[in-house]
């Protein structure tokens, strides 16, 4: 069974006055299976970040519905969101909202002290991961001391350590130089390798070449997807970019 | 480029800036028209008039240095603050290319726009509130005031000359701040987290014993002479207790609580503390501030208003009777009480005389008294050497001694006492005395019984300094005692004092003391009659006094409401900043699964401890510096402790209301920002 359903979304946005209304997403269906690597593509105003948006439950779809795990992400209550969040989904950001006033420590734990765990319990569940994501020497380090990678591997840490359902990654790549953005993209393979399900919504061809499959979203809608099959990363980065020229050039929607 | 470009760009700049620069500029005003107002009164010609206008006018003029230093501190910090905020907006004009010289020039004429602002608003407000005050004032002291508005160009002129300088200082400080950035750090110095601050043992621990011994000074001293000046120390020491204290201690405190594994990581200790942390460096100095400002407002009120709504009652333990006559005289002869008589007699022909008045109450006694230094059940005097025997002498170890004829007591008690040599009545008037017998310079004296009243009221004022003894014997021991202090350096005159009581009008009485001064030729010593005598009317007594009292209780309400304005301003930029500070913060945590209501519940629970930690050590200075509060206003003759006590805690309840009203509507104005 499809750990992530994607039925039907539409979303439409009011301009504030009632004036103007803007379709952000026209009819996404999509399904993700445990253990996948999806990567999500199109240009800016796409309604790739509405999509991730409603994925995350931090927006709700005008028509539609997202089931995580057999569970309508709609009929969760308002009390019971953030709880849900927290326990089933795993976020990576562009800019790692890291915060500033925890060490790098504190940050990781942050959803297991929410959680009302003990400090045991979160004590055993950092060390090993940690160890993983090579970050055990700078764990006591606040955000401003370290680097945008170490940062990133902090962020992608505390993503992990509730062992979510999936992880939802938000052009994860976007703010690191190319040697932290290819660490990075191995940790997220690796981690994939082991069992983890990712959703990643990227502009990079390179992150996109990463994953097991790779969805393009153009007008609201899916417009195409490419399984990776036995390809390598380079083919499949190949391929990428001519799906990406065709889209471009205007090959249109299938409308 | 055009030459109202600058002045535009300024103008505009306050305009977008309105939400912090709007409560710069009030308080500016209102800094501006208190000035003015102290000044403007401390010069008044009419006020100069008026009885006791010197005591006023004094006051008003101590109360102008004040405002001066409280404006040049005070507004420098909230233009810092200012600054900070906009040091952003100020590197991108920078980098949008405008050279470090005409971003001076824009800030030369914002701070222009301001002064301007400030001191015709403040001008305006103080020449309509100074006629107010003047008219108030002279109510007070129960004259007329002229028509019309009191205009002081001279005043004016010094108001407009400090807050000149004070801004032009200011802008100097913006202009360093200014030149001394690079233009990235000026876009990015908003973002720039404060390091986590290192636990400070050592000065925490100073801070706790600043505020220790402060505290300890106030609650100790007994005598209000010394109380003045250990006032001063302990006020000094209370203070810098509390900046250490609130910057050293609280971060201290919190560096434990988070070394505490298991009470950090809980879901309601974990955001709090580490937020509370990280911004205390800033937060602690602000809170210090607000502690301070509200322990003055408090202090200032309380003691002002004690003094204000006291008075009948300091008054009447000042004068116990309507008008007094005191007498001095060294010779105890049988002819000195004979020319005593005589003019009590003459006194009372006088006062018989007078149709407008009715003699209500007389009362007329003799006694000297003694000071002694107590030390076990020998009592030592100054010609003992004391400061041999006794190596610490406090006022408060010494008691006074006030000693009467049998005679007289029964006169005044009713009673039948016969006392044989060497034994004596004791009323103890505040101390509880428990010795048996004792010895006074020689002479054994057994106590035969401890009587539970006196005099009345009349030696209350003395009795509320110092440990005082009523000691009744028999003519043959007091006049041998006597006799014998004769030969000490510190020696006692005898006393006798007529008191009166009237019924009649305050012109009456006013009349008849002139005539009983004139009687007794008031102070000086005829070599006819060989003593001094000197009289007292509770009438004029209390016209000499009130316009004291009230310029102080005017001085009090007025830089109290001037400090709780600063407070409140200090509090609404502190949160203004910091929701804008946070605002990214909530947002992250909201993105990472903290719901909205465990953030509520993490702000709500920092809020309180943020405001709430200043009032309530606010109101423990308060209670503390109470005792000494006390034995200050002593000196005022001010002894209704259970008045002062109401008074006070009156006015931190209204402090109290304020306070929280304050908080609810920047509370408000700081989730708003934080969740937008």
């Amino acid at each position: 069974m499809a750990i992530l359903e994607v039925k039907n979304l539409k979303k439409i946005y009011t301009t504030r006055f009632g004036g103007n209304q803007v379709q952000a997403l026209a009819d996404v269906s999509f399904s993700v299976e445990p253990g996948e690597y999806v990567a999500i593509m199109g240009e800016s105003g796409s309604g790739k970040t509405t999509l991730l948006n409603i994925l995350a439950a931090l927006d709700k779809p005008t028509v539609g519905e997202v089931v995580l795990d057999g569970k309508k992400l709609t009929a969760i209550k308002e009390k019971e969101i953030s709880a849900f969040r927290r326990e089933n989904l795993g976020f990576v950001f562009q800019d790692f909202n890291l915060l500033d006033n925890f060490s790098l420590q504190d940050n990781i734990l942050l959803p297991l002290v929410l959680s009302g765990c003990t400090y045991a319990e979160m004590n055993s569940a950092l060390q090993p991961l940690a160890a993983k994501l090579g970050i055990v020497d700078i764990l006591s380090k606040f955000p401003y001391e370290v680097s945008g990678g170490q940062k990133q591997r902090a962020a992608v840490a505390r993503a992990l350590i509730t062992e979510p359902k999936l992880v939802l990654a938000d052009e994860p790549t976007g703010a690191l130089d190319s040697r932290a953005a290819d660490g990075l993209l191995n940790l997220f393979a690796q981690i994939n390798r082991e069992g983890q399900t990712i959703l990643m919504v990227t502009h990079s061809v390179k992150a996109a070449s990463h994953a097991g499959r790779v969805l393009f979203i153009k007008d609201g809608r899916v417009f195409h997807q490419i399984y990776r099959g036995t390809c390598s990363n380079d083919e499949l980065f190949r391929k990428i970019s001519d799906t990406l020229t065709i889209i471009s050039t205007g090959g249109g929607s299938d409308e | 480029m055009n030459k109202l470009f600058y002045p535009k760009l300024a103008a505009n700049n306050i305009r977008k800036n309105a939400k912090t620069y709007v409560p710069y500029i009030i308080t500016s005003i209102i800094t501006v028209a208190v000035f003015y107002i102290m000044r403007s009164l401390s010069q008044n010609e009419g006020i100069k008039e008026m009885k006791g206008a010197g005591d006023v006018q004094y006051v008003m003029n101590l109360g102008c240095i004040v405002v001066a230093i409280f404006a040049l501190i005070f507004l420098f910090y909230t233009n810092s603050f200012l600054m900070k905020r906009r040091k952003r907006e100020f590197g991108l004009f920078n980098i949008l290319g405008m050279e470090k010289r005409h971003i001076s020039c824009v800030i030369g004429f914002e701070t222009l726009y301001i002064v301007l602002l400030s001191l015709v608003g403040g001008m305006i407000f103080g020449v309509a509130l100074d006629k107010l005050m003047y008219l108030i004032i002279a109510k007070i002291v129960g004259e007329d005031a002229p028509f019309g508005f009191y205009i002081s160009p001279d005043s004016m002129i010094i108001t407009a000359l400090l807050f000149a300088v004070t801004y032009f200082l200011i802008y100097l400080n913006s202009l360093r701040q200014i030149h001394l950035s690079k233009p990235i750090e000026l876009l990015k110095s908003l973002n720039t987290g404060e390091r986590e601050p290192k636990a400070k043992w050592f000065i925490a621990i100073l801070g706790l014993v600043c505020l220790g011994v402060g505290y300890y000074m106030s609650i100790t001293t007994q005598d209000p002479i010394s109380a003045l000046l250990k006032f001063f120390f302990a006020v000094i020491l209370v203070i810098i207790g509390t900046y250490l204290l609130f910057t050293a201690g609280s971060i201290t405190l919190l560096k434990l609580l988070k070394k505490n594994k298991r009470y950090y990581y809980k879901t309601k200790h974990f955001l709090s503390i580490s937020s509370m942390l990280y911004r205390m460096k800033q937060n602690a100095v602000g809170l210090a501030n607000i502690c301070v400002l509200s322990t003055m407002v408090l202090v200032m009120l309380s003691s002002t208003t004690s003094l204000m709504v006291g008075f009948e009652d300091s008054m009447n333990t000042r004068y116990p009777h309507e008008i007094d006559v005191q007498i001095q005289h060294e010779e105890n002869t049988e002819a000195m009480a004979e020319s005593k008589d005589e003019l009590y007699d003459s006194i009372n022909e006088l006062i018989s005389n007078d149709d407008s008045l009715k003699l209500t109450n007389e009362i007329r006694y003799s006694y000297y008294s003694l000071a002694f230094l107590q030390s076990g059940n020998e009592f030592l005097t100054a010609d003992d050497d004391v400061y041999n025997l006794v190596p610490t002498v406090d006022l408060s170890d010494i008691t006074c001694f006030i000693f009467f004829t049998a005679e007289q007591y029964n006169e005044f008690s009713g009673n039948k006492a016969e006392l044989s040599d060497g034994e004596v009545l004791i009323y103890s008037c505040n101390d509880d005395f428990n010795l048996d017998s004792f010895s006074l310079l020689d002479n054994e004296y057994r106590v035969k019984e401890l009587v539970p009243d006196f005099v009345g009221d009349d030696f209350e004022t003395v009795a509320n300094i110092y440990k005082t003894e009523f000691v009744v014997m028999n003519e043959n021991d007091y006049n041998k005692l006597y006799e014998d202090q004769k030969s000490m350096d510190t020696h006692s005159l005898m006393q006798t004092y007529f008191g009166y009581d009237f019924e009649g009008s305050d012109e009456a009485k006013r009349e008849i003391y002139h005539e009983i001064i004139s009687l007794i030729s008031n102070g000086s010593t005829s070599d006819e009659v060989g003593f001094t005598a000197y009289a007292e009317s509770k009438i004029e007594g209390r016209e000499s006094m009130y316009p004291m009292i009230a310029g102080f209780f005017f001085l009090g309400a007025f830089l109290g409401i001037l400090f709780t304005i600063a407070t409140i301003l200090i509090i609404y930029y502190k949160q203004i900043s910091e929701g804008y500070e946070d605002k990214e913060r909530y947002e992250i945590m909201q993105k990472v699964g903290v719901s909205r209501r465990e953030i509520k519940s993490s702000i709500s629970s920092q809020i309180l401890t943020v405001f709430f930690l200043p009032l309530i050590t606010a109101g423990l200075h308060t209670a503390v510096a109470f005792p000494i509060i006390r034995r200050l206003l002593m000196i005022f003759s001010l002894t209704n402790v259970p008045l002062m006590i109401t008074v006070t805690a009156l006015c931190f309840v209204a402090f109290a209301i304020l306070y929280v009203i304050i908080y609810s509507i920047t509370a408000r104005s700081y989730y708003r920002i934080v969740s937008k």
